[in-house]
């Protein structure tokens, strides 16, 4: 389970979070929509501590993780993984060490076993025999995928997607949408997807938050913000600006 | 105008000292980790590799060149006053006191603190700092013990090769060209050359090795602002990590000579 509570965050002179509260009950889904700028990774990474509220807290699995230390902090980014936007991942390693990594990390020792747990994840993102690849020579999204494999290698108990599916076609796209599902009803991971795809939305969603200046502008279940008339809310679903030509 | 100079020679002090707290802080983070977190042998070997091995030729290169040309300069100064065997004397003493180390820190801090800045500063900006991170790994363990270890490993090593090769190629241009018994060059050498010349060199090895590792990674650590900041932090590193070699070695020179007198007694 995560907990957000009345999170405050500045960074430079802007104040990028101003008070928010969430909850994703264990096994749940939330999404986490909201405008580019709009913070949503930055609220994604106070859940794993690489960033320190200014005020607040964040509570994972009921422990209260802002103000512990680098070091107290490890334990627990083991059981939460988070996929990064970019992907980050490690460009002096290949594909395979990228997604071996933290499972050696984790003590994972047998060079059989770590082999098969690699090309068990990159199947589960259509990417089975690259291990030898190395970042720079994939592509965008078939970064993004490597960086998902290598969140999920690890079977973390929380996950952590940031935008997922930006930058990939529509069919990897379903076919990460169905993976992320999957991956809630077999592993029962309790999950932030921060996105602004909105199939990606009502796809994985149990339950949706609209980040808007700062604030969480609007939470509740799929059909209830389907049926709201909002106009901040109906032009970010249907992706219209408000402009005139 | 006093008002404005005392402004900016105040503002200059501040970042200073600023400066200088970031990298005690990085400094107690890395004996921090050292203390507590399992030492990463794998990457503390292949940065020794990287730093130390493959620094090999700059150094002797800097180091023999370095000899040869202090030799000849020497002995054109001395021979006017008759005093050719004390060639090897004068150069063998400055070697191990202030050109060794401080030639090879600076080659090291060319070669070593720019790519030590430009790696870190990358991996800063592309978010692969965090991902370590992440994945429950303290970047100060993974990233900066292995390198500041093999530096301070390295650099003495480096250093007395660099020594060896200036003097060896003293040795050589004194005798071989420019026709200084090798007898009294040797023996002129060996009896104003003492222990405490080899203590300062490699102590000031050391230090500077210090100085450029945490230099260099506080650069990169630092890094912000996309390819702008990585092309920036290994000029940065480079600059501030030679000007503080170069400051720093002169007050070591005398504080250590407290210690480590010159001269034969
Ligand atoms: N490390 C940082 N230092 C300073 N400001 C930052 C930092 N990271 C993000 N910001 C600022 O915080 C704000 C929110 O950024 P964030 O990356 O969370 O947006 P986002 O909602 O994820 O947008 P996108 O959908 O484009 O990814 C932006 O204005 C950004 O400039
Ligand atoms: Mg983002």
């Amino acid at each position: 389970m995560i907990q957000v509570i009345g999170l405050h965050k500045a960074l430079g002179d802007e104040n990028v979070l101003c008070g928010i509260d969430l909850v994703v009950p264990e096994g749940g889904t939330l999404v986490v929509l909201g405008r580019s700028g709009s913070g949503k990774s930055v609220l994604l990474k106070h859940l794993v501590g690489l960033f320190q509220p200014d005020a607040g807290r964040v509570l994972v699995n009921g422990e209260d993780i802002s103000g512990l230390k680098e070091r107290q902090l490890g334990p627990i980014r083991k059981r939460v993984g988070i996929l990064f936007q970019s992907g980050a991942l490690f460009d002096s390693m290949s594909v395979g060490e990228n997604l071996a990594f933290p499972l050696r990390e984790s003590g994972m020792l047998d060079p059989e076993l770590i082999q098969e747990r690699v090309a068990e994840a990159l199947g589960m993102v259509d990417l089975a025999g690259e291990e030898d690849k190395m970042p720079e020579n994939l592509s965008g999204g078939m970064r993004k995928r490597v960086g998902l494999a290598r969140t999920l290698v690890s079977r973390p108990a929380c996950i952590l997607y940031d935008e997922p599916t930006t930058g990939l076609d529509p069919i990897a796209t379903d076919s990460i949408n169905r993976l992320i599902r999957r991956l809630q009803k077999r592993l029962k991971s309790t999950s932030v997807v921060v996105t602004h795809d909105m199939k990606t939305a009502f796809h994985t969603a149990d339950r949706i938050a609209f980040l808007h200046e700062g604030r969480i502008y609007f939470e509740g279940t799929v059909e209830e913000l389907r049926a709201s008339e909002d106009p901040i809310l109906v032009n970010f679903i249907e992706g219209r600006s408000g402009e005139s030509d | 105008m006093f008002h404005v100079i005392f402004h900016a020679f105040g503002g200059i002090i501040l970042r200073l000292l600023r400066y200088v707290g970031q990298l005690a802080f990085l400094a107690m983070e890395t004996f921090e980790s050292i203390r507590v977190a399992p030492l990463r042998w794998r990457l503390l070997l292949n940065q020794v590799a990287e730093i130390g091995f493959r620094s090999q030729l700059v150094v002797v290169v800097t180091g023999a060149f370095t000899g040869a040309v202090f030799t000849a300069q020497t002995y054109f100064q001395f021979h006017r006053l008759g005093m050719d065997s004390a060639v090897g004397a004068v150069v063998a003493v400055s070697m191990f006191r202030e050109l060794g180390p401080v030639l090879t820190a600076l080659m090291l801090s060319g070669r070593v603190g720019a790519s030590i800045a430009a790696e870190i500063g990358t991996m800063k900006v592309t978010e692969q700092i965090e991902a370590l991170r992440a994945l429950g790994v303290h970047p100060i363990d993974y990233l900066i013990v292995p390198r500041v270890l093999a530096l301070l490993i390295s650099t003495p090593l480096l250093v007395a090769e660099c020594i060896g090769l200036g003097i060896g190629a003293g040795y050589l241009v004194a005798t071989k060209v420019l026709g200084v018994s090798r007898a009294y060059y040797m023996t002129n050498m060996l009896s104003f050359t003492t222990g405490r010349d080899i203590k300062m060199a490699l102590i000031k090895g050391m230090a500077f090795a210090a100085l450029i590792g945490f230099i260099a990674c506080e650069e990169g650590l630092k890094t912000a602002n996309g390819a702008a900041g990585v092309g920036r932090a290994p000029t940065q590193a480079v600059v501030i990590a030679s000007l503080v070699i170069l400051i720093s070695n002169f007050f070591l020179s005398f504080f250590l000579n407290i210690f480590f007198p010159a001269g034969s007694y």
